[in-house]
């Protein structure tokens, strides 16, 4: 057993960009923990989306050894956290496991809204912040203004902040002596039944699901049965150990004030939710830790491939990824104009984004999805309530006696001088306006409470696009609230076409309709008689556009009885038909529901 | 009784390479074309004993710009293939022409060897159209070279209009299809300009009539020469009545042809070969090769793409005979568009409307893919 008093546990808090995953390394660094020649850039973020993309999706823990000017060996566990307002939950789950935070703000850009969201979670867990100044290296730094800011805006002491360059590696050192003097040792008892707090989990095929933890009690060890309080699951363990950062490292227990993993031969990660509390079967706790709450999907949209043929790859593909993250739920959909695929629900657009981008990148799928849609609630006229996302079960007016529609509160951070381009995008968007406070001197936030359905089209873009970047946004689900929702039908020549409906407030219906009345006239060619494209509420119809007859498509040589150029030809527009989806009978090409589908780039 | 056969002779010469051009043709010298004579001549020699069981009827001499070699050299040979060939009496034969080089001497000599048929590229008859598609010629020359020809008792004419040309207006389309309709022709052929990649005119990324406008030309063409009693017998040709090219006709209706010279294709004994394309090849006599095959392409398809760019059509009980195949499921993809206006059928024969024919790629595309 190990002094509980040696141990530190602590996550980096930090926005995107802010340097982060640098900052890891540099510590891993300092504990020699890896060595150069091993050290892989940003060890943490091991896959190559999150590189790319520089943001942390899933959580991961490493442990350092780190000897202090104390002449005392410590040992360290940092747990990295997800960047993104879509993951706030694992976020707030990976936060408990902890005694400290590291506050990471850049010299330049200073507090952002995702930073102050963390932070914030932070310290109502009861955690110690630390701030940390980084990028001091950049020509525009301003350490002294930003320390300021930290102690206005978040109220925490800052001035004896560590200034660093975790890029150019300056000062951190003084980082690691923060750490070990501030974090506040953990204090679990070690000899109450086992509590340990899931933060994260990973599948693996050789060993089954890898099970991430912080021990809040007493101890786990190979052989002891345990169940997950939560979903009720229980498993006998196998392995326990260290997470050290090239690996796992197996031992033969770990106790109270210890982070870890386990493997016990679970086949799906579904069963060790994050936030759920281990304990032993044989002598349980009768306080499972506070806080757990299942995934609880925000958005949901079909995702179909544009090779309908793909469909087994589309399932497997879905099926892997699920393995490692549970908070991705999909059910078989099928519709007339895109074939087979599946309605999958996510934590957020980013979440969904990234599902998407690794269905093609690491699966090789070409993908067709269809437009995001909220969850929308209905009391029935017969007086039942269900819950719709998808416009294919939108009940007919008739039998709607109320429409709810999802809420959130959103906080977005500013210079103040966007606040004139910010407020009546919100307003557009039905947002209605709560308050607004100076921060400081500067910067600004504002706090609405916004339709869901408003924020996941494009209202992260165009917030970014209206403040040259400099805004942040956080939200949460609030509520619901009774809305004028309507069902858009989208018909082709008359014949409806499911793929393109979808659900709106009345008042945002007809421009959204008119855009993709639009966007389908640009993107279908001209058929070989003319099209109405049309989109209609119930019966009536909202909008309307044509696609003209194809007048001209003919080769009019044939030299010299050289019938080769023409062969091949129509040869290829044969290729090109068989590319076409056939809706009844319009043949629309993939490219044009991509269009219609991406809404985002207006 | 003997089948029948369509000779083609190609003459890859040309004074200077039009701006739109790009089929095989250049300006040569004339050791080079008499070089390439002689080796057309050799060439006819060596088909004919291949040809024993068929007679001739047409004899096209296509380019390039047949006209521009000259009198002697075409009379040249054209008496080898009578010596060669069992050229019926009244056989059609067609020399295309050039306005430029159409000369008297030319017309005496083609005259005395029974040629019977011209087809001159006049193109249009403004000369700023034919000096942006660096045509040789004017609306003069084109004018005066037609009558020279009509003099010497040449009466099957046929006379080319190119239309959907850079900055052309309908009523530019219909100027030029009227002074040559002043001039008489038995026969012509309508083609709209396609800028080809790689020739100097898509170098100079020219603005032309968009697809309305160009389907209106078609149209308009249409409708001017049924008025001037003319017969649209196939997408881009029309002709008096009796004064179809026998030997175009050919290509359409899968019959036989023999192509020589180089770059000529042939159609023979169920065969589809060409030669190469590089006059040298044909000098030294390299022999033809197998047309290029092209997937998806049996003589089905080929017969449904040609056929139904007539006004023939496809007769369905033919077609069931001929290929021993249901015609149904090409009745299938072409009934929905009776109602369109884009085909019709009469007794079951199945055709095109002119409105069909504008759009027959999209069309044949379609039912090609209805009998996979």
């Amino acid at each position: 057993m190990r002094s509980q008093d040696k141990i530190r546990n602590f996550s980096i808090i930090a926005h995107i960009d802010h340097g982060k995953s640098t900052l890891a390394d540099r510590l891993l660094e300092q504990c020699q923990a890896v060595s150069q020649r091993e050290m892989e850039e940003q060890l943490l973020d091991n896959m190559d989306l999150e590189r790319e993309r520089g943001i942390t999706i899933k959580a991961r823990a490493v442990r350092m050894e780190y000897k202090a000017d104390d002449g005392e060996t410590y040992h360290i566990n940092l747990i990295d956290t997800p960047g993104h307002v879509d993951f706030n939950y694992e976020v707030s789950r990976s936060l408990a496991a902890c005694e400290g935070a590291l506050l990471v703000v850049d010299a330049a850009q200073g507090i952002e809204a995702q930073t102050l969201g963390n932070t914030y979670l932070a310290i109502d867990a009861g955690l110690e912040v630390l701030p940390v100044v980084n990028k001091i290296d950049l020509p525009a730094a301003d350490p002294q203004r930003v320390k300021q800011e930290i102690e206005d805006i978040i109220g925490v002491p800052a001035m004896d902040a560590p200034e660093i360059s975790a890029k150019m590696g300056i000062n951190i050192h003084d980082v690691m002596e923060d750490i070990v003097a501030n974090v506040p040792a953990p204090s679990g008892d070690v000899n109450k039944p086992l509590r340990a707090l899931i933060f994260d989990s990973q599948y693996d095929p050789y060993k089954g699901v890898i099970v991430y933890m912080r021990l809040m009690d007493g101890h786990i060890k190979a052989g002891m049965k345990v169940k997950m309080m939560a979903t009720g699951a229980e498993f006998q363990v196998i392995e326990c150990g260290y997470l050290h950062p090239l690996g796992l490292s197996p031992q033969d227990a770990l106790y109270a004030g210890e982070v870890g993993y386990f493997t016990a031969s679970i086949k799906k990660v579904a069963d060790t939710r994050v936030g759920d509390t281990v304990t032993e079967v044989d002598n349980p706790t009768s306080e499972p830790l506070a806080g757990y709450r299942p995934a609880q999907p925000m958005v949901y949209c079909g995702i179909y491939t544009e090779d309908g043929s793909k469909y087994p790859d589309l399932r497997d593909a879905l099926e892997k990824l699920q393995l490692n993250d549970a908070a991705l739920s999909f059910e078989p959909e099928s519709s007339v104009a895109l074939g087979f695929g599946f309605r999958c629900g996510f934590l957020g657009m980013l979440h969904m984004e990234i599902i998407q981008e690794r269905l093609e990148r690491e699966f090789d799928l070409d993908l067709v999805t269809t437009l995001p849609s909220v969850i929308y609630e209905i009391v029935k006229t017969d007086g039942t309530t269900i819950y719709c996302d998808n416009p294919h079960d939108y009940p007919d007016p008739a039998q709607i006696e109320e429409a709810r529609e999802p809420f959130v509160k959103a906080s977005i951070i500013t210079p103040q001088e966007f606040v004139g381009n910010i407020m009546p995008m919100c307003q557009e968007r039905r947002s209605i306006f709560k308050d607004m406070v100076y921060l400081d001197s500067t910067l600004v936030e504002l706090h609405y409470e916004m339709p869901t359905n408003e924020i996941i089209y494009d209202f992260f873009d165009a917030l970014k696009a209206r403040t040259k970047g400099y805004a942040s946004l956080d939200y949460e689900l609030s509520d619901y609230r009774k809305s004028d929702l309507v069902k858009v039908d989208m018909l082709l020549n008359g014949d409806q076409v499911d793929a393109l409906s979808f659900i709106a407030h009345k008042d945002m219906a007809y421009a959204r309709a008119r855009r993709i009345c639009e966007k389908l006239k640009d993107n279908i060619p001209r058929q070989l008689f003319e099209v109405p494209i049309q989109a209609a509420i119930g019966g009536k119809v909202i909008a309307r556009e044509t696609v003209k007859a194809m007048r001209k498509d003919v080769l009019a040589k044939c030299y010299g009885g050289d019938i080769t150029r023409k062969k091949k030809l129509l040869e290829k527009q044969k290729e090109g038909k068989k590319k076409m989806r056939s809706l009844g009978t319009v043949q629309v090409p993939t490219e044009a529901f991509l269009a219609v589908l991406k809404l985002d780039e207006e | 009784m003997k089948n029948k056969l369509g000779l083609y002779i190609h003459i890859p010469f040309c004074a200077s390479k039009c701006s739109y051009c790009d089929f095989y043709s250049f300006a040569a010298n004339d050791s080079q074309i008499d070089e390439y004579i002689k080796a057309l001549i050799k060439e006819i020699k060596n088909w004919s004993e291949k040809c024993t069981q068929y007679v001739v009827d047409t004899v096209y001499f296509g380019g390039g710009t047949p006209s521009l070699i000259g009198g002697d050299r075409l009379v040249s040979v054209i008496k080898a293939i009578y010596s060669e060939f069992n050229v019926i009496k009244d056989a059609e034969i067609t020399v295309e022409c050039n306005p430029d080089s159409i000369n008297e001497d030319l017309l005496l000599k083609l005259k005395k060897v029974n040629v019977n048929r011209l087809s001159i590229g006049i193109q249009s008859m403004q000369d700023d159209m034919l000096k942006a598609l660096s045509r040789r010629h004017t609306a003069i020359q084109a004018k005066n070279a037609v009558n020279l020809a009509k003099k010497h008792g040449f009466n099957n004419i046929s006379l080319d209009l190119m239309y959907a040309l850079p900055n052309q207006s309908i009523d530019m389309v219909l100027d030029s299809l009227n002074q040559m309709l002043e001039l008489e022709p038995t026969h012509l052929s309508c083609y709209a300009l396609k800028v080809e990649e790689g020739t100097p005119l898509a170098k100079q990324n020219p603005i032309l009539p968009d697809e309305d406008i160009s389907a209106d030309m078609y149209n308009a063409i249409c409708e001017t020469l049924k008025n001037h009693g003319f017969e649209h017998y196939e997408i881009s040709n029309w002709a008096k009545n009796g004064y179809y090219s026998k030997h175009n006709s050919r290509y359409w209706d899968l019959s036989e042809y023999l192509g020589i010279g180089s770059s000529a294709h042939s159609l023979f004994n169920s065969q589809r070969f060409e030669y190469s394309a590089n006059i040298n090849d044909f000098i030294l006599g390299v022999k033809p090769i197998e047309e290029e095959k092209v997937d998806g392409f049996s003589q089905i398809e080929e017969f449904i793409m040609l056929a139904l760019r007539t006004s023939k059509g496809i007769n369905s009980l033919d077609y069931e005979q001929r290929f021993n195949k249901s015609f149904k499921p090409i009745e299938k993809a072409l009934k929905k568009y009776i109602a369109h206006g884009l085909a019709q059928n009469i007794d079951n024969t199945w055709i095109l409307t002119e409105t069909g024919f504008l759009v027959s790629n999209a069309i044949l595309s379609d039912v090609l893919t209805s009998i996979e």
